[in-house]
């Protein structure tokens, strides 16, 4: 069967993409006929991405953690509704955002914010080069206060610009994926993605020299 | 501190992207698994309930039949209630009855087009010419009216409210007054009217005429506006209080210090 024929509505936009969409797909008609166990595969793969999207929206180590296995549950108990309409990975991020949604719209009042310690690790060092050029003790202090000025920031925006600058800045997903996982058109995510970028060179302009 | 100013080109895609390098330990991830295990053994002994399989019920596409089936339903009922009784088929005018007499005319009119109407809906303004079995008492001018021009069963659905008003006409004055005033008695003398033939009112003296009186001088009081049918009662109490009062004082007679009483 040609996998890549079933992807009719949303447009992949990368040959990677596309690629591993259809090794999802794969795992997924596995996990259809029975084999439960293939479904740990697609935990282990998306687990960090998916925990991060929920950790950028709520800014909660606790909540995006136990948000992120709910996220996984409910995708195992759907597993035998998924069509193949779109990639699993745009459907698991679908539930991912409405669960985190519906989190943040129940809780709006409550605001824990908790920081994640920044990975140096691979590629991660270059960026944090990139930020600064400190050296020792007061490169922490920076990379922390830029961290919390940076959360205080994306806090301030309502939950759609939220979501739609954290799928696309930080996770990297296209205009047309996104407004397949919120469930909008391609002009409401510019939009939002237009007024979120404004927004937020206002509040973190003194750190921004572009 | 923080000196923003000592850095070089800066721009927020950059800043966002530090958001990218915020990841969780490796232990964090050891305890996320086991969490996770826990919840899933948790759900899957968790009874569920029907509204969770709503969305499968959609997705298996029974929508098509339910909905094909509420149609259907929906169909039945609306050409069930829509069909049209031959009674229904009349044009929705209300009929008048057509007589001579102003008094008759008042007061079945009045009970006729309230009776139809209620029934069928109609409104006021046509001309029925009703052919409703007019009983033998009543007056020829009553028993001349023509025939309608309509088909026999809505001749008979027409007539029989007709028929119940003219005869009203001949019911004793006492059923008469109850009809007029059924409304402005209490509800148990509604259930219960007082019951009282023509030979008791012939038999009651001048003197119970007060009664007569009074009950004419209720009905000139207009409680509800416009009333028509007081009006015919008042006609028709005076007449008979009339005819009644020079009976009775003819039949009156004094001898000596002695009153005499015909019968």
């Amino acid at each position: 069967m040609n996998l890549s024929k079933v992807f009719t509505r949303t447009a992949i936009t990368t040959p990677e993409r596309q690629l591993e969409a259809d090794a999802d797909l794969v795992v997924v008609r596995q996990v259809q006929a029975g084999d439960v166990a293939s479904f740990d595969r697609l935990i282990v793969k998306y687990r960090e991405r998916v925990f991060g999207v929920i950790y950028n929206l709520v800014a909660n180590r606790e909540d995006a953690a136990d948000l992120s296995q709910d996220t996984f549950i409910k995708a195992f108990q759907a597993i035998n509704r998924f069509q193949g309409g779109c990639s699993f990975f745009t459907w698991l991020y679908k539930i991912a955002v409405n669960t985190t949604l519906s989190h943040l719209r129940k809780n709006r009042m409550r605001s824990f914010f908790s920081l994640e310690k920044l990975s140096e690790e691979g590629g991660n060092a270059q960026i944090i080069d990139q930020l600064t050029d400190k050296r020792g003790a007061d490169r922490d202090t920076y990379l922390r206060e830029l961290q919390e000025k940076l959360n205080e920031a994306l806090q301030k925006l309502s939950i759609p610009h939220r979501t739609v600058i954290t799928l696309f800045e930080i996770d990297g997903l296209s205009h047309s994926e996104i407004a397949e996982v919120m469930a909008c058109s391609e002009g409401t995510v510019r939009s939002r993605l237009h007024y979120a970028k404004q927004f937020l060179q206002g509040e973190l302009g003194k750190y921004l020299n572009s | 501190m923080l000196k923003p100013d000592q850095k070089s080109k800066v721009t927020l895609e950059d800043l966002l992207r530090l958001k990218r390098v915020e990841l969780p330990s490796p232990e964090f991830w050891v305890n996320f698994e086991k969490e996770l295990r826990q919840k899933q053994l948790t759900a899957l002994v968790q009874k569920r309930h029907w509204w969770h399989q709503l969305p499968v019920l959609i997705n298996r596409r029974i929508y098509i039949p339910a909905g094909a089936a509420a149609i259907m339903a929906f169909s039945l009922v609306t050409i069930r209630y829509s069909v049209p009784t031959q009674v229904g088929q009349m044009p929705k005018i209300a009929p008048r009855v057509v007589a001579e007499d102003s008094a008759v005319e008042m007061l079945p009119a009045t009970v006729v087009v309230e009776s139809v109407s209620s029934r069928t809906g109609y409104q006021e303004g046509t001309d029925v010419r009703a052919s409703a079995r007019v009983p033998e008492v009543l007056p020829a001018n009553l028993a001349a009216v023509p025939a309608l021009s309509l088909p026999r069963e809505v001749e008979v659905a027409v007539a029989r409210p007709l028929v119940a008003a003219l005869s009203r006409l001949e019911q004793p004055e006492s059923d008469l007054m109850e009809s007029a005033l059924g409304n402005r008695l209490s509800v148990p003398a509604r259930i219960q009217p007082a019951s009282v033939s023509k030979s008791e009112v012939a038999s009651m003296t001048p003197a119970s005429t007060g009664k007569y009186q009074l009950i004419a001088r209720y009905a000139e009081r207009s409680l509800s506006p416009a009333p028509t049918a007081p009006a015919v009662v008042r006609e028709r109490l005076a007449r008979r209080l009339g005819d009644d009062l020079g009976d009775s004082i003819s039949r009156i007679g004094v001898v000596g210090s002695r009153v005499s009483l015909k019968f």
